[in-house]
């Protein structure tokens, strides 16, 4: 374990020589969890490209994670309902801290740091009040928590932050579960989901709700675009003849648009999409529906639907140089653009739900 | 929109090749689904009679009726697709787990205005769905706290309107079903199911969050920890139907499974061992309302009956699910 103040003199050390950053693990541009053949869940840097530039042990099967913006530092979280997180040193792979939910609270599966990297907020449920909570830990004290403050809603799932760094998006899956019942969803007919923007301390900015009709469609997974456009994947809960609408994009202080293939396509994913990501250029956004084997394609500007690819097991997907990458539950990793989608590597492992991007610092 | 791109990269099939479903189709529809929703509406026709011709919440023919409607609810709850679903009216039958407490807090607030929506089928039709069902009624029927609230005409005529209001929802369904049974069957053009796998599908999703729900959240929320034990949340414990409910549902969900199976007379061999021995631990539990959740002793044969639910659970999602062209990947099995 390092000590506080190792720990602060490596932070210093970090801002004039970045001996600690990124860059000394390899570089990665993603972290991603996967199953490996030994049965071993593993937390990967990957690059653009699919290279595996290291892994790192995982307690048990991992969600997502979430990236230090200048240490190499992972804070990798345990799936819901799982009440751990553990923060590893992507340099020497050792543990340097692991953070607990507190009593009657567990981790949703997502998190994110602050733009200085000092704070981290990760999504909570407090299961017998039933309301979201996010936790806020103090990196430079070993990762203590220093506090928490309401999601604005009910199971808050995954949370970015706006490039104001001021602000926090939250998706707010509208859908409450309890760790005795395990993952079941206990309040379908009443959910309400959600998309809050909250200040650092929890103020609430300014919240998006779904039209009643949609009231069972959970939104669940986030990407934002450099200039603020934030957009959400959605799972829905009610009847499987229907075909709702799986994607939405917002910008704060507008109506948000919801963005469907037609209904042939659309009607093949099972109401479910796993991940959402940006093209690089901004003008593409694509989610993953791994339930249909698919990738739905859409331009961000017209909102039409440009393209489907068949993708067995789909699910993690992220922005690339020339466009985005996705991986597959099967191993796969490859790179998408308008036109087509190529498979660039082959990995032994099972990559599990989603690619999380480590933003390097421009310098 | 511009031309769709379409790549297949797939080396492998993830469903099996085209098969003729319609046989299994038409048994599930006739023999499993449409008989239950008949039961349903004759019973809670009754439960409605009943309740007209005697209101007093001791009654023993008022409870009969209730008991008699509830089990044949619980029969069907799983079947939540097609007319079940239809305005949330499986919802507005049952509403629970109601974590939040919304039944007593409606059913109270109702009592406390002399709600008028009482005496109109209609206007009791658009109360809270946590108002409403067979939970709603639980309380009336069986809950102390609800004996002395309000007027005793005002109770008189609540229980009346939501007894009421399950038989309009449960011939609502059946209704509704005789249409939709075709549509099930006959997937394609005009069908919501574009396929015979598609409307499989739903009938296996069917089995699976009725598993689920009986193995997660009916044994789940009494058992909670070992630590934390809670008792007092097991379905429907204030008229001792907890363990009652588990049984039922076992029962409904291996004719379902065993249909879903007949193609597969291996799998289907296995699920019904598994189901026979989930259903032998229920029987011999002795315990109508998980109150053995709290002591060790006999909290380890709750558990050990959850146990035996998982253990049919993992049969349908590796072996059966297969079968039905349910793609049994990573991350679509992962639901997050």
């Amino acid at each position: 374990m390092t000590s506080r103040r190792q720990f602060l003199a490596g932070l210093a050390a970090a801002s004039l020589a970045p001996i600690r950053s990124w860059s000394a693990a390899g570089a990665p541009d993603f972290l991603a969890a996967a199953l490996f053949p030994d049965g071993l869940y593993r937390l990967a840097g990957l690059s653009q490209r699919g290279e595996i530039l290291f892994t790192l042990p995982l307690p048990e099967r991992g969600h997502a994670a979430a990236a230090h913006p200048e240490l190499a530092q992972a804070v990798a979280f345990a799936r819901r309902p799982g009440t751990f997180a553990v923060v590893v040193d992507c340099i020497s792979g050792t543990e340097i801290a692991r953070l607990t939910a507190p009593t009657g609270q567990h981790f949703y599966g997502h998190g994110v740091f602050s733009q200085d990297g000092r704070l981290l907020f990760t999504t909570e449920n407090n299961f017998d009040a039933g309301e979201g909570m996010i936790g806020v830990w103090d990196v430079a004290n070993g990762y203590a928590r220093i506090g928490s403050f309401s999601s604005g809603g009910v199971g808050p799932h995954d949370m970015v932050l706006m490039p104001d760094g001021a602000s926090l998006a939250i998706a707010n899956g509208g859908i409450e579960t309890h760790p005795d019942s395990g993952r079941t969803k206990l309040n379908l007919p009443v959910m309400q989901p959600n998309l809050t923007y909250c200040d650092l301390g929890g103020q609430i900015l300014e919240q998006v709700e779904l039209p009643r009709s949609l009231h069972k469609n959970s939104i669940r997974h986030l990407a934002l675009r450099q200039d603020g456009l934030v957009a959400f994947a959605m799972q829905w809960q009610g009847s499987v003849t229907q075909h709702p609408p799986l994607l939405g994009l917002h910008r704060p202080g507008t109506q948000a648009r919801l963005l469907s293939a037609p209904d042939a396509a659309q009607s093949t994913v099972q109401g479910y999409a796993g991940s959402v990501g940006f093209s690089q250029d901004g003008h593409s956004v694509a989610i993953t529906c791994p339930r249909g084997d698919a990738l739905h394609l859409f331009d961000t500007v017209t909102g039409n639907f440009t393209g489907s690819f068949t993708l067995e097991d789909v699910c993690g997907i992220g922005t690339a140089s020339d466009g985005m990458v996705f991986t597959t539950g099967t191993g796969q990793i490859g790179r998408v653009s308008t036109a087509k989608a190529t498979i660039t590597a082959q990995a032994q492992c099972q990559w599990d739900n989603h690619l999380v991007p480590i933003l390097r610092p421009t310098n | 929109m511009r031309t769709l791109a379409t790549l297949v990269l797939l080396s492998l099939p993830v469903t099996a090749h085209a098969q003729d479903r319609g046989p299994i189709l038409a048994e599930i529809t006739e023999a499993h689904i449409l008989p239950r929703f008949a039961n349903l509406s004759e019973s809670a026709d009754s439960l409605a009679s009943t309740a007209q011709a005697d209101c007093l919440p001791g009654s023993s023919d008022l409870r009969a009726a209730y008991g008699a409607a509830f089990d044949s609810w619980v029969s069907a709850s799983h079947l939540r697709f097609g007319p079940t679903e239809t305005g949330d009216r499986a919802f507005a039958l049952a509403f629970w787990p109601d974590t939040k407490g919304f039944t007593p807090k409606t059913l109270s607030r109702m009592i406390a205005d002399a709600d008028a929506s009482v005496g109109d089928a209609e206007a009791f039709s658009q109360v809270s769905i946590a108002g409403r069902g067979f939970f709603a009624l639980e309380r009336m029927l069986y809950d102390p706290d609800f004996a002395d609230q309000g007027q005793a005409a005002y109770r008189c005529a609540l229980i009346q309107a939501i007894a009421a209001d399950i038989a309009r929802n449960a011939d609502a369904i059946n209704a509704d079903w005789q249409g939709y049974a075709a549509l099930i069957m006959h997937p394609g053009d005009g069908s919501p199911y574009r396929s015979g796998d598609e409307a499989m599908q739903e009938h296996y999703r069917a089995l699976t969050t009725g598993l689920e729900f009986t193995a997660d959240t009916r044994l789940g929320r009494p058992l909670g920890t070992f630590d934390r034990p809670r008792p007092n949340r097991a379905e429907a414990r204030r008229s001792e139907r907890s363990l009652r409910h588990v049984e039922l549902s076992l029962a409904a969900l291996k004719d379902l499974a065993l249909r879903l199976s007949a193609d597969h007379p291996e799998i289907a061999s296995r699920l019904s061992q598994a189901f026979d021995a989930a259903a032998n631990r229920a029987h011999a539990l002795d315990d109508p309302t998980f109150a053995g959740a709290a002591t060790p002793q006999s909290r380890l044969r709750i558990e050990a009956l959850q146990q035996s639910i998982n253990d049919i659970r993992s049969i349908v999602s590796t072996e059966l699910g297969p079968t039905l062209g349910i793609s049994a990947g990573f991350n679509s099995l992962d639901g997050d």
